[in-house]
């Protein structure tokens, strides 16, 4: 079995009197794709950004290839490897779509304190490559705000993909997608981990995503991990069936 | 071939170049001096607009360090009788560190928190330069700073100020295109997914804030010598005010924005103030039909139309083709 890339132990976040992430432990093994699943309101985004530091914990610790990252701030988070996506896309509207991805491959390169040559010299290549791959090339010149929702999604990711990450989560990478998109999305994530050995964890509502791509799927309800297993051990849980999968799995 | 369509596209710039190096002997020594005023404040403005245009903070208390600039620079020449050069730098130094200073506490905010800090150090200074009388002259200023003898002549200067202004705006142009301007954009345009990527906002913020104070440091040591004089009005909000109308006159999103916004604003005030004394009415109007005329500002709705045209030019040729 391969070693975890990244493991949580008891991680909890109040907000207030509200419990939204409940004394969680998770592995996450290298080159795996992990699903986090659950209801709304189960704590998954909360879960997402105990990870890589948008929240900081109440109490546990997270540790990322072995060593504790718990006290660290997101952006060092992100140069040691963990990129993220966020639920509600997050873009830059007033930037190309080139620009966008270069901003990616800048930062994680410690490139962007240089001050004087023209930043389109840098890493052309890549960023080219990145756009292929994603299939926004021919868009490259356009600004992130004029690209249509599933192409903004895909933007992100390619953006995401510009820091060369180990660990990619994505919060729900498919969400507003076509049935066309959704399906170049998983083949994309797949091909992602084949290739470039990356490790994925991500949540996802839609459910035929979720058992199409997971190799391992993490149930929350209520800030509580109520399973976590192979996708065929979660979908004859019975418990997993009682409070949430009902018929639809 | 290369060499024409490069000739075709910097072509008003080299034109602007020789414009200004021939003005002292085409136009009046009075236009000489506005066009001084412009430049220097022009400086300013883009100073002010690396902050405000680029990386999409407010800043209200820019005027702190071009007045700390001027300041530094006339007290070490009329009271240590320094060397003009150097005071030019001790200038810029005293900016930057103070721009250090008051940047690492005003890039922990955002929007009009950052706005109204930036308000609140600046008239900081202000009063504390204002009411110090025994060490700056409070608010009689300082009077007889005069630059070395080979730059007396009003003609002499404006060659300096036009040296000085040049290489300035190059190097923010470069700064502006580089890798790191790059990040103040993205940070602009969206902090959290900049961050994201493994940025350190506040760290980047107070690098864009130091650089900005260090340019409006210089605008300030270079004005003053011209001057021969200061006074503490350099430092107050309204001075401040300036480079933020320059930016929406002209266009805080256009590099060159804040530069033609000042030079518009610079000769009609000097026009103007040949008849009337209600300058800030006529101004306010302008700024108030800029607003809803043209929300980009002058260069920005110049841009905005250009690049319509070439859609439509470029939609044309496609068509063509498929025809």
């Amino acid at each position: 079995m391969a070693e975890p890339i990244l493991q949580t132990f008891n991680i909890t976040k109040d907000f207030g009197k509200l419990r939204a992430v409940n004394q969680v432990n998770l592995d996450v093994k290298k080159g795996d794709i992990h699903a986090i699943i659950g209801p709304n309101g189960a704590g998954k985004s909360t879960f997402f950004n105990l990870i890589t530091g948008y929240h900081k914990v109440t109490e546990g610790k997270v540790f990322y290839k072995g060593s504790e990252i718990t006290p660290l701030p997101a952006y060092q988070r992100c140069q040691r490897g963990i990129t993220r996506s966020f639920q509600i896309t997050s873009i830059y509207p007033k930037l190309t779509v080139y620009e966008s991805v270069l901003m990616g491959l800048l930062a994680h390169r410690r490139k962007t304190l240089t001050f004087f040559p023209s930043a389109k010299k840098f890493f052309k290549e890549e960023v080219w490559k990145i756009l292929e791959d994603v299939g926004l090339a021919n868009q490259a010149n356009v600004l992130g705000e004029s690209i249509s929702h599933g192409d903004k999604k895909r933007l992100e990711l390619a953006i995401t993909l510009g820091t060369e990450p180990e660990i990619l989560l994505l919060d729900e990478p498919t969400c507003g997608m076509s049935p066309e998109e959704t399906e170049s999305t998983m083949i994309f994530i797949r091909r992602l981990v084949n290739e470039k050995g990356l490790t994925i964890l991500f949540t996802e509502h839609d459910m035929s995503v979720v058992f199409g791509i997971a190799r391992r799927i993490s149930v929350l309800h209520q800030g509580t991990l109520i399973a976590d297993g192979t996708p065929e051990q979660v979908r004859n849980s019975e418990e997993v069936q009682r409070v949430y999968l009902g018929g639809v799995a | 071939m290369k060499n024409r369509s490069w000739l075709k596209k910097n072509g008003w710039l080299i034109l602007l170049i020789v414009g200004f190096l021939i003005a002292p002997f085409v136009i009046s020594k009075f236009y000489i001096t506005i066009l001084c005023e412009a430049m220097v404040m022009s400086l300013f403005a883009l100073s002010f607009n690396l902050l405000f245009g680029y990386m999409g903070q407010l800043s209200f208390g820019q005027a702190a360090f071009y007045g700390l600039g001027g300041y530094a620079v006339a007290m070490l020449m009329t009271k240590l009788q320094f060397n003009f050069w150097l005071s030019l730098v001790a200038g810029v130094g005293l900016a930057s560190l103070v721009g250090l200073i008051v940047g690492y506490f005003c890039v922990r905010l955002r929007g009009i928190y950052f706005a109204v800090l930036t308000l609140a150090f600046g008239q900081l200074i202000f009063v504390i330069i204002f009411k110090w009388h025994d060490f700056t002259g409070g608010d009689d200023g300082i009077q007889g700073v005069f630059p070395p003898e080979y730059l007396k002549s009003i003609e002499a200067y404006y060659y300096l100020i036009f040296f000085v202004f040049a290489l300035s705006t190059l190097v923010l142009w470069r700064l502006v295109n580089s890798p790191f301007g790059q990040t103040l954009k993205a940070m602009r345009e969206n902090s959290e997914r900049t961050e994201f990527l493994g940025i350190h906002i506040a760290r980047y913020q107070l690098i864009a804030f130091v650089i900005a104070a260090a340019f409006a440091g210089l605008a300030g040591a270079i004005w003053v010598p011209f001057y021969r004089s200061v006074a503490p009005s350099y430092l107050t909000w309204i001075k401040s005010g300036e480079p933020v109308m320059a930016a929406i006159l002209g266009g805080p999103n256009v590099f060159l924005g804040p530069v033609l916004g000042m030079f518009i604003m610079t000769f009609i005030h000097a026009y103007i103030l040949g008849f009337t004394h209600f300058w800030p009415i006529i101004m306010g109007t302008i700024i108030l039909i800029i607003i809803f005329v043209l929300p980009g500002g002058i260069l920005g709705f110049a841009k905005e139309k250009l690049k319509e045209k070439r859609d439509i030019q470029n939609q044309e040729q496609v068509g063509r083709r498929s025809g």
